[in-house]
């Protein structure tokens, strides 16, 4: 930031300095906005609104179907009438019926639906534009319950603590295995890791294209990666120099496997979450099958977490317990606020997170293995694991795709 | 139905029979209760715009003359961009007779000479096209009126029956999905017997421009009707001089509960079906003649559910 103790005023004397032009842009603004506007009647006129709303969420409780609507554009957007297949019905707003850029109302539409029948629901604005959104199957979305909220962690334990703590039971198995190998499963970690990256970075690309562009996922997803990669980053910095007092020294042991559950657990926060409101909104058929592949499919991540450790010394079971704690519980989090709250924002930026931190573990992994690794990063052991990973992710990831 | 004949007492005696302007001074319930229960509409939530006796100019057709061969009735019609609103809230950008749509009723007997004078104070070149016997360069399809021009169409009235006008540029989906339509009524020489008369226009509001109707009405907004029960007396045949103008969808229809009613096509010949619902095309026209046998609310609307839940219904409220 700047000044040390010595040179306060020259210090102060920049930051003044920066206001000029941010002073002269202020003006020149001002100056265009009085007299300018019609300065663009020279080039052409501007088209009327497209009056669209975004339709971010229907809901169907007892009775009653729930929209959230979404104004995307510039100009004010009114809700002035609603239909349900076809039909013009009487609703009432949460919220502003006229919404101004960006803001949301939920419309309650009194209604008895059939349960599993199509439904297509319109907002017409003032203007006379409709908006339509199908529904393929109407199903009851449970609103937040003491039942529903053990329900949501119940899945969250079963997908994300559960099978990491069972992939950290290969701890034993891999104290006996030797060098070589023990290279070839943190080269796995790796790769299963680089899967669940990209995996997380296409969930991020997918669920922003939903977003209103105002929002403007991609930058959202950069701002998430960059954050998370470099926070991690510093972190790790941290965590090697108070254990080595040597600066950009690669992690090991157990702080190299804290780093990779916290990266896994990050991927998993995004994980629940989709499990969560994929559920609310009655996507996804949960099945005993679709739970289990979802077992089998993290098992691999306790692998990943137990393969630094191996090489250290006794780690307790407290100690054992965290880790599949932080790798695993947040799939509980992300379920709960997948399942009770609205927001593909929050979607698109966990799941961001959730590849930088991936990434920064990728790289953090690869700096182990060029140190420790007997043949360094190209040998038989570390290709073949790192590629085993992706194979590993790939086959278990059939389950539940 | 408590409520109703409180209110509904002390105008009963204004709705003379040969006075169908009276009814204008008709304090219409606003109680929505017919509504109630039906298409989901919740009483008051009925969602039609305008005030009571904002559409009683298009309800309530001119006084019928008597047969005088060559008298001259004279009408004005000027074209005009306006934006209505066709169910509470929502606007649309109309092309117009006058502001309304449909356009005004235009009521001539037998053999009269009509002259309709018709100014396009509108954006675009607009005509009008009237259905019925007349010379070609009366019939709006060669003589198209830029806007800023005028044009006088000059005609004797024939034959009697109920028939239409619309405008006839291209591209004529256009012109008329916008708006510009209306009633003509010509009267037989021998008048018909006394009547409440009323004019049914159906109409369809495509507010988005995607080529298919948003909104259905009658007269103009949707539920209106539902909103302002159309009041008559039991004692009287009500005459409905009725046309279909929606453009997009291939038939509408007009049906009636509880009753039986004979319906005369184009209102050009003596026959008739005893019916409850009829099919229109567009441009399809004819009478209906109903002798209601009992009083209360009596739900009139399109038999296409789709408009019916989508504007084109109302209510009859019949009393002694």
């Amino acid at each position: 930031m700047g000044a040390g103790p010595a040179t306060p005023v020259p210090a102060r004397r920049w930051r003044l300095w920066a206001l000029v032009p941010i002073l002269l842009l202020v003006g020149v603004v001002a100056l265009f906005a009085s007299t300018g506007a019609s300065l663009l009647d020279l080039v052409g006129r501007a088209p009327p609104p497209a009056d669209r709303f975004d339709v971010r969420r229907v809901e169907f409780k007892p009775g009653t179907i729930k929209i959230r609507v979404t104004n995307p554009q510039r100009t004010k957007l009114t809700i002035a009438t609603v239909t349900v297949d076809d039909a013009i019905v009487p609703f009432r707003v949460e919220g502003p019926t006229t919404l101004s850029r960006l803001r949301s109302s939920t419309i309650s539409v009194p209604f008895q639906w059939v349960d599993g029948d199509p439904y297509t629901v319109g907002i017409t604005s003032s203007r006379g534009v409709e908006t339509r959104a199908d529904i393929p199957a109407a199903v009851e979305t449970r609103g937040a319950s003491p039942r529903g909220f053990l329900g949501y962690a119940l899945i969250g334990l079963l997908v994300g603590v559960v099978p990491v703590a069972l992939g950290l039971g290969w701890l034993p198995s891999l104290r006996r295995t030797d060098a070589r190998w023990l290279a070839a499963f943190m080269a796995l970690t790796a790769g299963l890791l680089s899967f669940l990256a990209l995996d997380a970075f296409a969930e991020a690309l997918r669920l922003q294209t939903t977003l209103p562009s105002g929002f403007q996922g991609p930058g959202l997803i950069l701002l998430g990666v960059a954050a998370s990669y470099l926070g991690l980053t510093f972190v790790a910095q941290r965590f090697s120099a108070s254990s080595r007092h040597e600066r950009g020294a690669p992690l090991e042991g157990a702080a190299l496997a804290a780093l990779i559950a916290t990266g896994i657990g990050l991927h998993n926060l995004g994980e629940g979450l989709a499990i969560g409101s994929s559920i609310a909104l009655g996507e996804l058929a949960l099945g005993t099958f679709l739970i289990v592949g979802f077992m089998i499919h993290n098992v691999t991540e306790g692998l990943g977490i137990a393969t630094p450790i191996a090489t250290g010394g006794r780690v307790s079971l407290a100690r054992l317990s965290v880790l599949a704690l932080v790798a695993g519980a947040p799939a509980i989090a992300g379920a709960w606020i997948g399942g009770f709250l609205t927001s593909d924002l929050l979607g698109v930026l966990f799941f961001a997170v959730a590849v930088g931190a991936a990434l920064q573990v990728v790289v953090e992994v690869g700096r182990y293995l060029v140190r420790r690794a007997p043949g360094g990063l190209h040998s038989g052991h570390v290709v073949g694991g790192y590629l085993a990973g992706i194979v590993a992710m790939y086959s278990t990831g059939l389950l539940v795709g | 139905m408590a409520a109703a004949p409180v209110v509904a007492a002390a105008p009963l005696a204004k709705l003379a029979l040969a006075d169908p302007v009276a009814a204008h001074g008709v304090a219409h319930t606003d109680t929505g209760r017919p509504t109630m229960g039906h298409a989901a509409m919740l009483g008051r939530e009925v969602p039609a715009p305008g005030g009571p006796n904002d559409l009683d100019a298009l309800l309530y057709p001119p006084e019928p003359l008597s047969h005088r061969p060559g008298r001259v009735r004279e009408y004005t019609l000027t074209a005009v961009d306006r934006e209505i609103e066709v169910v509470r809230g929502v606007t649309f950008a109309a092309w117009t007779y006058n502001g309304t749509v449909p356009g005004p009723v235009i009521r001539a007997t037998e053999d009269d000479l009509l002259r309709v004078r018709f100014a396009n104070a509108g954006s675009h070149p607009h005509t009008i096209h009237f259905h019925g016997i007349h010379p070609s360069n009366m019939d709006g399809v060669f003589e198209v009126i830029a806007p800023g021009d005028s044009y006088v169409y000059e005609f004797p009235a024939r034959p009697c029956g109920m028939h239409l006008y619309h405008c006839h540029s291209t591209p004529l989906k256009k012109h008329i999905a916008k708006g510009l339509y209306g009633a003509l009524i010509i009267d037989p020489p021998t008048p018909r017997p006394p009547a409440q008369e009323l004019v049914m226009v159906l109409s369809g509001f495509d507010t988005d421009g995607d080529g298919g109707n948003n909104f259905y009405g009658v007269n103009g907004p949707g539920f209106y009707y539902a909103r302002y029960p159309i009041r008559v007396r039991r004692s009287q045949t009500v005459r409905i001089y009725l046309a279909n103008l929606t453009e997009f969808d291939l038939i509408n229809s007009f049906h009636l509960h509880g009753e039986l009613f004979r319906y005369y096509p184009t209102g050009s010949s003596d026959q008739y079906e005893y019916t409850d619902t009829v099919m229109l095309c567009q441009g399809q026209r004819g009478i209906v003649e109903i002798d209601f046998h009992n009083t209360g609310h009596f739900m009139f609307h399109a038999h296409q559910s789709e408009f019916t839940e989508l504007g084109w219904m109302g209510f009859f409220e019949v009393v002694d």
